[in-house]
């Protein structure tokens, strides 16, 4: 009597109590299953076994050729033990099986590192590609949508949305700023006409949306000191416009979450980990559309005279980057204001003289009035 | 003999936290560095785990999957998936009211294609379960309870969920009576009246303990119309939702009891014991786990930022200019707060798994006897079933368990 175990034949749910024997003939090894009649319930030829998983101290066989629910299992860790040294094949199986496995994984996993980096190398790439497939009908109602809710989030306290500083287009002031933009957007073949209002709020910002509409607010207009600041970051929005981005920024974001949705599974992204993820890969692109932006600038500036390191200064008198911002800027949306200015800098160090200012005396006081005199600056909120 | 009338068998399981626990941790490890990917076979492993260990008449289950069918089964749910993305990222350029009526439209197609995942994947499990050699099967229409449950789902808010009991009890019964040992099939004998009381009782305590504690709360100043909130006012609040908790444990463990009760093969009968206080219990191991692990790992974070920054933390006071200072490397913090956040993460879904998922197979399979096992012996295989691939969708929408 062989090694007890107990068998099923894959046909019938019976289970047999059996004695396991090795036959070996002329290098040809089988296994032979016994009932306890002695009768033979089964000959599986030792190349057709295999193991599956089973429980700690349990040995389930299975064999090519027989039905594939019939299983040997053998039970005890002595008897397991003597099994396996009798068919040294279970192990080469298994090997073999692990190793399939490990290069599927490998493989699959190559793979997936592959996309990731094409990603990060290619979306900005492509997503500008895409942007031009953009209608730009399309565009403009999504920017008019945009500004319609910003306007609804920020003009609530005096209801009646947003106040423009001069609601006369054909005022000094306004005329002279939109002549800066059509020139400054001069050559770039976009599709948007600029539409840049200067419009009151405490927040010292200014920004593009998709479309073609630039929005400066009146708080960072109060704390520009020279036009050269007030200049530099009205090119960089318009640098936005040229280069599309807030189109592309929105496509990326997309693509940003179906990607990490992907690689946590998790395609409902709600997780941390897919915001935190989304998060660290968007301001990375967005670091880059604010460089370009700032590039951008500095074309301008060899148009026109005027210092785009300007925009930095501004940026920097707003809010300056504390130990906290530099610990954290891979998860910002803007280079460290202090990289900007060194890389404006450099930009803006060939540049030709002898060039027109953007605005005349005249409209630069003009400009310094528009949302009420110039009055001293603010205190900050920051 | 006559079936049915000898000594129901216990179904016994015989796996221990550690071996999981082990498993569970090993697996984690393996996730960074294929990015995610391992995670299928960690079900796997996890499956054949639970399925080896759960012992019925002396013979264990058998998980027959493998982690190459759920890979491609994810692969092909995405096919799902990007469209609706897709869908997504035009509605999300559209004007406020589009967004909305669109949002609302996706949820509701999600929500209808969740039933399909749900069905999907217990196919898909089932069919890979192997006893004494015959392997299990489901047959019935993935579509067809998608149907059942959506519209279930959609009679339940008019009704302010009082249709509840029918609706599990014909799910429960769909799923069973379309579920395949061999070439017998499943039964089910249970029905509404055995879930209404429970169900209503609970119904009835939960709507009462939540007016009473919101009265109370509000009574001593949980919510003022102005001012602070007094915090005394949130202690009813939080009996109240605790005892709240309870009811829903109760009603839980009755309807686990009885449907599963409820379950035939045959001749042979399922019968499941589960106590509401063994629920309860869980969870309560669950919480206590939980918050042992978390202080373990907030207390290793402290040593390991105690150490790279000793002396923003000198003489027992905090400078976090010092600190800041410290973590200048962009790379270090984002590396700090990533592997903190997968920590935290390992150790909840670690606990879960560990108390909530192993606990509730332990506590079903221990509460379970079947009477009749004999008459299984005639059972005779059916043909193969290769036509699934994974249970993808079911993953992408996070609803398979186990």
């Amino acid at each position: 009597m062989g090694i007890a175990g107990r068998f099923h034949d894959g046909l019938m749910a019976h289970v047999h109590a059996v004695g396991l024997e090795y036959e070996q003939l002329g290098g040809v090894g089988t296994l032979v299953i016994r009932a306890q009649d002695q009768s033979e319930l089964g000959r599986w030829p030792a190349a057709d076994l295999f193991s599956v998983h089973g429980r700690k101290d349990e040995l389930r066989l299975g064999a090519n050729g027989q039905p594939t629910g019939a299983r040997v299992v053998v039970r005890g860790r002595e008897d397991v033990a003597r099994v396996l040294a009798t068919l040294p094949v279970l192990h080469e199986k298994q090997r073999q099986q692990t190793g399939r496995e490990i290069r599927l994984a490998v493989t699959a996993t190559v793979a997936l590192a592959a996309v990731i980096v094409a990603y990060l190398y290619g979306v900005p790439v492509l997503a500008s590609r895409i942007v031009g497939l953009v209608p730009p009908a399309w565009e403009r109602s999504l920017g008019e949508t945009v500004a319609r809710q910003m306007e609804a989030s920020l003009g609530d306290e005096s209801g009646g949305g947003m106040q423009i500083c001069d609601t006369n287009p054909d005022s000094l002031a306004n005329r002279a700023i939109a002549r800066f933009g059509a020139a400054a957007l001069e050559g770039s073949e976009s599709p948007f006409a600029l539409d840049i209002k200067v419009v009151k709020s405490d927040i010292p910002n200014a920004f593009a949306l998709p479309g073609g509409q630039v929005f400066f607010f009146s708080a960072l207009l109060e704390q520009a000191e020279t036009q050269d600041e007030f200049t530099g970051v009205l090119a960089h929005e318009v640098g936005h416009v040229a280069h599309r981005h807030g189109m592309e920024q929105l496509i990326s974001t997309a693509g940003t979450g179906a990607l990490i949705g992907f690689i946590l599974g998790d395609m409902t992204g709600i997780s941390v980990a897919a915001g935190l993820g989304a998060t660290i890969i968007d301001a990375r692109f967005s670091r880059d559309a604010e460089r370009q932006a700032d590039t951008f600038a500095a074309q301008v500036a060899e148009r026109m005279d005027f210092n785009p390191a300007g925009l930095a200064d501004l940026i920097n008198r707003v809010g300056a980057d504390d130990e906290f911002a530099r610990a954290l800027a891979l998860l910002s949306t803007h280079p460290l204001t202090d990289d900007r200015k060194a890389a404006l800098e450099i930009l803006s160090r060939q540049r030709p003289t002898g060039l027109e200012p953007p605005f005349t005396v005249a409209e630069w006081s003009a400009i310094r009035s528009m949302c009420g005199a110039p009055a001293p600056a603010k205190t900050k909120s920051k | 003999m006559a079936w049915g009338q000898e000594q129901p068998v216990p179904v016994v399981f015989t796996g221990t936290r550690r071996e999981l626990g082990g498993m569970l941790l090993r697996g984690y490890a393996l996730l960074i560095p294929t990015i995610g990917l391992y995670r299928f076979w960690l079900t796997t492993w996890k499956r054949r785990f639970y399925w080896a260990n759960t012992e019925i008449d002396g013979d264990p289950l058998e998980y027959t999957g493998n982690a190459v069918q759920l890979l491609l089964g994810f692969l092909m749910a995405l096919a799902v998936f990007v469209p609706l993305y897709g869908l997504f990222f035009y509605l999300s350029t559209q004007s406020s009211e589009t967004v909305i009526i669109g949002y609302s439209g996706v949820a509701v197609v999600v929500w209808f294609l969740m039933g399909y995942a749900i069905y999907r994947a217990r196919d898909f499990r089932l069919s890979r379960t192997l006893w004494r050699g015959i392997r299990c099967d489901q047959g019935g229409s993935a579509w067809g309870y998608a149907l059942r449950r959506f519209g279930w789902s959609l009679l339940m808010l008019p009704t302010l969920g009082l249709a509840y009991p029918f609706m599990a009890a014909n799910l429960w019964s769909y799923r069973y009576r379309h579920s395949w040992y061999g070439d017998r099939q499943f039964g089910f004998v249970g029905s509404w009246k055995q879930l209404a009381r429970p169900f209503y009782i609970s119904y009835i305590a939960i709507g009462l303990i939540g007016a009473v504690g919101l009265g109370f709360g509000s009574a001593m100043g949980a919510m003022p119309v102005s001012g602070t909130p007094d915090p005394v006012g949130y202690v009813p609040m939080v009996i109240a939702a605790a005892l709240i908790g309870m009811m829903w444990l109760y009603y839980r463990s009755r309807e686990l009891t009885r449907m599963f009760s409820s379950v035939r093969l045959g001749q042979a009968a399922l019968g499941v014991t589960v106590q509401a206080r063994s629920l309860a219990g869980q969870y309560l191991l669950f919480g206590l786990a939980l918050v042992g692990s978390y202080i373990v790992l907030a207390l290793g974070g402290l040593v390991v930022l105690g150490t790279i920054a000793a002396d923003a933390f000198a003489g027992g006071e905090f400078d976090p200019e010092l600190f800041m200072q410290h973590l200048q490397g962009s790379f270090t913090v984002l590396a700090a707060i990533v592997f903190g956040y997968l920590l935290l993460l390992a150790a909840f879904s670690l606990m879960a798994e560990l108390f909530l998922g192993l606990g509730f197979w332990k506590l079903v399979a221990r509460g379970a006897s079947i009477t009749g096992v004999d008459s299984l012996r005639s059972v005779k295989a059916r043909g193969e079933d290769t036509a699934l691939a994974g249970e993808g969708l079911a993953d992408a929408l996070n609803v398979g368990a186990y």
